[in-house]
């Protein structure tokens, strides 16, 4: 089985101390540290529709309220449904029939139908009789509900008021402000336009008209509820006509007691993210635009720029208490050599001392942000929309760091393990297999371009029992070249890696 | 982990010029119309039903033990036709899998006893889990995991269903699996 199909025997532990196999870390070129999915912006990059593949651009998909307009629901199994063309007989019509020699004029023609049905649970739009289209991407009829027009009503009326208060802010905001720019500077790049100088006057923008909410009747609590009809305690009830759990909330807006008021419903979008470094802002993934397509405009997956880790097998029967040794295949992935130590864990001390350094850099660069943001609240004269999304901005929502849950319950025979791990050529993949030979240290089992097998010898805990699992654990540093700036520059990084070795078999 | 070797006999693979591994206990009806483009594994019991129609596919592809690979069918209202079956590369298709999609992308992964329906279409870089059934005509988009429960997750860059790496994730493992498929020396 794939590796990224069961649970990885390996794992490393991303800087917020969550343990992640390596396919789900990504590595920011610019703080140099390891990213799981919680250390990164999750942001909305294009919308697509996952069976007719169409993208669809962001102001229209909030338009189309996040449905595709071509592609329906099952409302009975949730799978897509197919549209099914079949043959119709229809009775001519008698008004452009009679032309002279065309026969008896009441003939019979077929025609092309289409309806809609699901492949999955056989439901078709014949059963709800919803009438056949002559098209196959046919005007379906849209389900109104009977609330529709309240809802629309209600979503006029708080869109109003979100306005209002916004506006309400923004003047407030106007009027606190030390009116420090009454005259233009001679450092403002920006020339004086109207809306700037009717600002410092105090005028309100000329245009912004004051938004008013519209009033609407508000609702109305009752008590008086319609009892039940008598026969719901005398008629037996048919299951397979009422509606599951699942078909009403597919069909949230009326939620239909029974199977003949389902409906088909547009196939909700799916999204493609972007990633982006909570520290730095920086992405670490961009997808490609087009749906189809699987590439990626950045890329910074972990498995480009850290050492792999593979578990090759363990070698001896393990016992607590006693000595084992796992093989280990190593893979520089990168274009630069890398020198690689492998020592033990921190410590708990270590570890916590390595958590304050880590809210510390945050904390500066938070209050970096937040210093910036109110300088920016400060010289409001540019547009008030600018600070409010540097606001809105989730840079101080990065995951507390945390000790790392995982716990190596071996200890290395070696304090130190160096050494040189090759650089990636992916020309030698075909080259003849020439060992070079050199001083390799013993625990160096074979060594063939950017891969090197070793073994990791260690001592596992007396108080394992028979059955436990042993954990292996250990800091792997590794010099690292940036490349993102100007002159490659050389680091010197350290990855906490676990490896599941096996059950203890033997007292 | 690292891929275990398996070794087989002699007898019972048949390695052609390409590079393709072909085991002699598989039902390969209508040999001239299957295409596989090197470097595929065929495991035992493997059928392929070239006889319905043309199947091809890319190269580092697996074809595990059991599966079967059947050309789509489509109903007409004058009789059924079949339809050719296109595989990408580095596709892996899982033990006892049925198939009889018209299109698989490259980089897909299918789980064992999975069933694809007639004429699906499967994007590039998309998993579909073991057991899973997947009616006619179902579309996998790129980055998508069609689950055992019959639901559709994923998208991508969402780290938790598929991986962001997948085609790199693919690309080893179907190598890896063809580098570690070996002839055991021993039977020579
Ligand atoms: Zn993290
Ligand atoms: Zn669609
Ligand atoms: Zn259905
Ligand atoms: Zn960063």
């Amino acid at each position: 089985m794939a590796n990224f199909m069961q649970n990885s025997v390996v794992s490393y532990a991303c800087t917020c101390g969550l343990v992640n196999p390596i396919t789900k870390l990504f590595f920011c070129r610019h703080c140099l540290k390891l990213r799981c999915g919680f250390c990164v912006c999750h942001e909305v990059d294009s919308h697509f529709c996952s069976n007719c593949l169409e993208n669809i651009p962001s102001s229209e998909a909030k338009h189309k309220k996040n449905c595709c307009t071509n592609c329906f629901n099952c409302p009975c199994c949730q799978h897509t449904l197919s549209a099914r063309a079949t043959m119709v007989v229809v009775p001519k019509k008698t008004d452009d029939s009679p032309k002279e020699g065309e026969g008896d004029g009441v003939k019979a023609v077929t025609k092309k139908m289409y309806y809609l049905s699901c492949l999955g649970c056989r439901w078709t739009s014949r059963d709800v009789g919803i009438p056949d289209q002559n098209v196959a991407t046919g005007a379906w009829p849209e389900n109104e509900c009977s609330y529709q027009t309240r809802f629309n009503a209600l979503l006029e009326y708080y869109q109003a008021v979100v306005l209002q208060d916004k506006q309400e802010k923004q003047e407030y905001l106007r009027r606190k402000t030390p009116k420090a720019h009454k005259f233009p500077s001679l450092t403002d790049r920006t020339g004086l336009t109207v809306s700037m100088i009717r600002r410092q006057i105090g005028w309100p923008d000329k245009n912004t008209q004051k938004a008013k909410p519209v009033n609407i009747t508000p609702s109305v609590a009752t008590d008086e509820l319609e009892d039940l009809p008598a026969d719901v305690f005398t008629q037996p009830i048919n299951l397979r006509n009422v509606s599951n759990i699942q078909q009403r909330h597919g069909q949230p807006s009326d939620q239909p007691f029974t199977v003949n008021k389902l409906y088909p419903q547009r196939r909700i979008l799916w999204i493609k993210r972007s990633l982006r470094c909570r520290q730095c802002e920086h992405n670490v993934i961009k997808p490609e635009y087009h749906p189809t397509s699987v590439k990626y405009r950045i890329q910074l997956f972990a498995n480009y720029h850290v050492p792999d880790v593979l578990l090759v097998r363990s070698e001896e029967v393990l016992h607590a208490g006693k000595s084992g040794s796992i093989i280990l295949k190593l893979t520089n992935p990168t274009m630069h050599d890398m020198s690689i130590k492998i020592k033990e864990l921190p410590t708990l001390s270590e570890e916590l001392e390595m958590i304050e350094e880590f809210k510390l850099a945050c904390k500066i660069k938070e209050n970096t942000a937040t210093s910036a943001a109110a300088e920016s609240l400060k010289s409001i004269t540019s547009s008030p929309s600018l600070t409010s999304t540097t606001l809105s901005r989730q840079t101080s929502l990065i995951e507390d760091p945390r000790i790392v849950q995982q716990k190596a319950n071996v200890k290395l025979n070696n304090s130190e393990l160096n050494f040189v791990l090759n650089q990636r050529d992916d020309s030698t993949e075909f080259d003849e297999d020439v060992q070079t030979p050199r001083e390799e240290p013993e625990f160096i089992i074979w060594r063939k371009s950017n891969k090197v097998s070793i073994r990791l010898p260690f001592t596992t805990d007396e108080s394992l029992k028979v059955g436990d699992l042993v954990k292996v654990g250990f800091t792997m540093e590794y010099t690292y070249v940036n490349t993102v700036t100007n002159t490659p520059t050389s680091h010197t990084l350290s990855a906490r890696v676990f490896i599941d070795a096996g059950q203890i078999l033997g007292e | 982990m690292e891929i275990v070797d398996t070794y087989y006999s002699k007898d019972e693979y048949v390695e052609t010029a390409s590079g393709n591994k072909v085991s002699r206990q598989t039902v390969l009806c209508g040999s001239q119309n299957i295409v596989l483009n090197g470097k595929v594994v065929v495991q035992t019991g493997a059928i392929i039903r070239g006889d319905l129609a043309n199947v091809r596919t890319g190269r580092y592809c697996v074809i595990s033990k059991n599966a079967v690979i059947r050309p789509p069918y489509k109903q007409f209202s004058k009789g059924i036709a079949f339809f050719p079956m296109h595989i990408g590369d580095h596709v892996f298709i899982g033990e006892s899998a049925v198939v009889s999609a018209s299109s698989i992308g490259s980089f897909v992964y299918i789980g064992k006893n999975a069933i694809i329906g007639r004429r699906c279409a499967l994007k590039d870089c998309c998993i579909i889990e073991d057991g899973a059934v997947l009616p006619p005509e179902t579309t996998v988009a790129s980055y998508m995991r069609y689950t055992a429960k019959g639901t559709i997750e994923g998208g991508q860059g969402n780290p938790n269903f598929v991986p962001a790496a997948m085609q790199d994730q693919m690309v080893d493992y179907t190598k890896s699996f063809y580098e570690h498929f070996l002839r055991n020396p021993q039977a020579g």
